[in-house]
């Protein structure tokens, strides 16, 4: 049994990843359900603006004193300009998927993984990049914790608070939420469809930029994460029901937990024990543990 | 020229342009080539030949599932990889400590076992898979193939983890890479004929119906599920064929032949000759294994230039290859196949 700073320390390196995986699962679950694409290259989007992150907090912090101010405007920086890589790649590529079957669209953002993965490659070569942040651990519950989970995990809860409060009681969320159940019916209102697609494919890669942003410091970037975090986040969206905010914040926060303790069982393993739940949530629930029926 | 020879020679183009007439040709000319590879100088070409028919066969029957049932897998490798292990496994149990070669019975028994294991590996996924379609199918094969290459990669005891099998060399005259190559292609001609009668039974026919509705074909009494498990297991089992040549090809197998990238490789050959067309996944696996064999000699960024390829494809010919060559063929005949006509024929997907 390993002791209780373990299980501590496991719970909140959990509830961290979770909270990255909520942020990136959220825009994933949002895409699919407005335009039926299922982006396989979100996560490499995220992996890409990690990597940005962390290029402008290193140009930063030659020129000023390294710190956690600097990673504002780093974390700003990358988020916008991922916004307007979003809206281009919609524009150009995405938007000619939307009549396109399934397995093309898969094909199409799988592309995108592969481009964008070598392209960072290219840009930045093989090395791992993360920010080193000076921080000295805090007390907390007995054992001592990097205060930078706690940042995460209340930067985590805003989003997801912020992205629920823009979806149910904002006049363009409800037009959001309208479009996942019926795209004839809101055009036929005459609200611009194709802006709300680009809008919401652009929102959804600048949340996972933010996401890569403020987990930068905690979580070297390293070539081929994108693919262990994309399929994790498959994992959220099924396991939570596509369409679900709140479904796809408990997966999160499920996923994030158990893979973090799977980690001290059975090291190679972790994945394998995530994709026990989700064969045992499809056979169960196919529309997940928070999705309607009506959905599937 | 009398009307009635360029009737005919109209004929001849509507028939190659509708349907699956283009396969046939096709198939001709791949395997005259493929007979001919050996004369090229250098062992280099043959080897990339072998992989090409074994991957072709693999990608072949990935489309079983997905050009003919309408589903798409990210978990079929994890029944190549199976395969290949039962096979794999059985060649070193075989073998032993002793020394010298692996006799010709104990080396055909091994490979005769790869594909029923697979077989039955399919049988147990399929089941739960085939309750589900599109992006939950997608998915449930996925997290269960990567479920299976975890197993593999775990259980060091009986599978040698990561590390793989290694030696797994085949009987003397397979040691030859010519002889081995003609092998390969003997076994893979003959899978593939076994496919087409497959494909062009009732049974394939039902397949069809079922990819094109399947609450339609539920209503004419047909058990869909049933029928989808069945193609399954017969996938599966295809599958299982290639990955059984694969250990004595490559001389060893290793986890990653059950991961998602193996899967990956099964669309990628699938979407670029063609998945509307019986053969167009082999003539993908010529494609993508010759070009890969040729920019790797070059380049490290492959998963660039494949990127690229298949974003052109997807945007430019999302039939693949065959499909640009159908929609062309159709185009230049005086009669365009008409929306209502393609419709009607169950096999005419076409360029979409």
């Amino acid at each position: 049994m390993p002791d209780l700073n373990v299980i501590l320390l496991q719970l909140f390196a959990g509830l961290s990843r979770g909270m990255v995986l909520f942020l990136l699962s959220a825009g994933l679950s949002l895409i699919f359900g407005v335009m039926n694409v299922l982006n396989f290259a979100h996560a490499t989007f995220w992996l890409f603006a990690g990597y940005v992150t962390v290029t402008i907090y290193s140009y930063l912090a030659e020129m000023f004193e390294p710190g956690f101010v600097l990673l504002v405007p780093a974390v700003i920086g990358a988020t916008a300009l991922m916004v307007v890589l979003g809206l281009v790649v919609e524009r150009f590529l995405i938007r000619r998927m939307y009549n396109r079957e399934l397995p093309e669209q898969l094909l199409l953002t799988f592309a995108l993984v592969l481009i964008i993965g070598d392209g960072i490659k290219l840009i930045w070569g093989v090395q791992n990049r993360r920010i080193f942040l000076p921080v000295t651990p805090v007390e907390a519950f007995g054992v001592f914790i990097n205060p930078y989970y706690f940042f995460i995990i209340g930067a985590g809860l805003t989003v997801a608070i912020g992205l629920w409060a823009f979806l149910h009681l904002t006049k363009y969320g409800k037009i959001v939420r309208a479009a996942v159940f019926s795209r004839d019916m809101v055009s036929a209102l005459g609200i611009p469809i194709p802006m709300i697609y680009a809008g919401v494919f652009a929102a959804g890669i600048g949340i996972a930029a933010f996401a890569a942003g403020i987990f930068s410091p905690l979580l070297p970037m390293a070539l081929g994460t994108d693919i262990a975090i994309i399929i994790q986040c498959f994992a959220v969206v099924v396991i939570g029901g596509f369409g679900s905010i709140l479904g796809t914040f408990v997966a999160s926060l499920l996923v994030g937990i158990v893979y973090s303790f799977s980690i001290l069982i059975w090291p190679d393993g972790a994945l394998a024990i995530i994709f026990l739940i989700v064969i045992a949530v499809l056979i169960w629930r196919p529309w997940g543990l928070f999705g309607t029926e009506l959905r599937t | 020229m009398t009307p009635r020879d360029s009737n005919v020679r109209a004929n001849w183009r509507i028939r190659l342009a509708t349907g699956d007439g283009l396969s046939l040709p096709v198939v001709l000319l791949l395997f005259v080539g493929f007979l001919l590879v050996p004369l090229l100088p250098g062992r280099f070409w043959i080897i990339v030949a072998t992989e090409i028919l074994i991957l072709g066969l693999f990608a072949m029957s990935f489309n079983l599932l997905h050009g003919y049932m309408g589903q798409i897998s990210f978990g079929h490798a994890a029944f190549f990889g199976i395969g290949a292990y039962a096979t794999g496994l059985l060649m070193r149990y075989f073998k032993g400590t002793g020394a010298g070669d692996l006799g010709y019975f104990e080396f055909f028994f091994s490979l005769l076992a790869g594909p029923p294991v697979a077989a039955l590996g399919a049988l147990v996924v399929g089941f739960f898979c085939v309750r589900l379609t599109g992006i939950y199918f997608a998915i449930l094969t996925l997290a269960f193939g990567e479920l299976l290459y975890y197993i593999v990669f775990s259980w060091y005891s009986f599978t040698k983890g990561d590390d793989g099998v290694q030696g797994l060399l085949p009987p003397a005259l397979f040691q030859n890479a010519i002889n081995f190559y003609y092998f390969t292609l003997l076994v893979v001609a003959l899978a593939v004929c076994l496919m087409w009668r497959i494909v062009n039974s009732p049974f394939g026919y039902i397949l069809r119906t079922i990819r094109d509705n399947q609450r339609r074909t539920a209503f004419l009494g047909i058990n869909v599920r049933a029928h989808m498990l069945a193609n399954f297991v017969i996938a599966g089992a295809f599958a299982g064929v290639a990955g059984a040549l694969w250990g004595p090809f490559q001389r060893s197998i290793a986890p990653g032949l059950l991961g998602w990238e193996q899967s990956g490789i099964a669309v990628f050959m699938a979407l670029i000759g063609g998945a509307k067309l019986f053969i167009g996944p082999m003539l993908g696996s010529v494609v993508y294994t010759f070009l890969h064999a040729w920019v790797t000699i070059y380049t490290v960024y492959w998963p660039l230039t494949i990127g690229l390829i298949i974003l052109a494809i997807v945007i430019f010919a999302p039939g693949g290859l065959l499909g640009l060559v159908k929609e062309r063929l159709g185009a230049r005949s005086k009669r365009p196949t008409s929306p209502e006509q393609s419709a009607a024929t169950p096999e005419t997907g076409g360029a979409q």
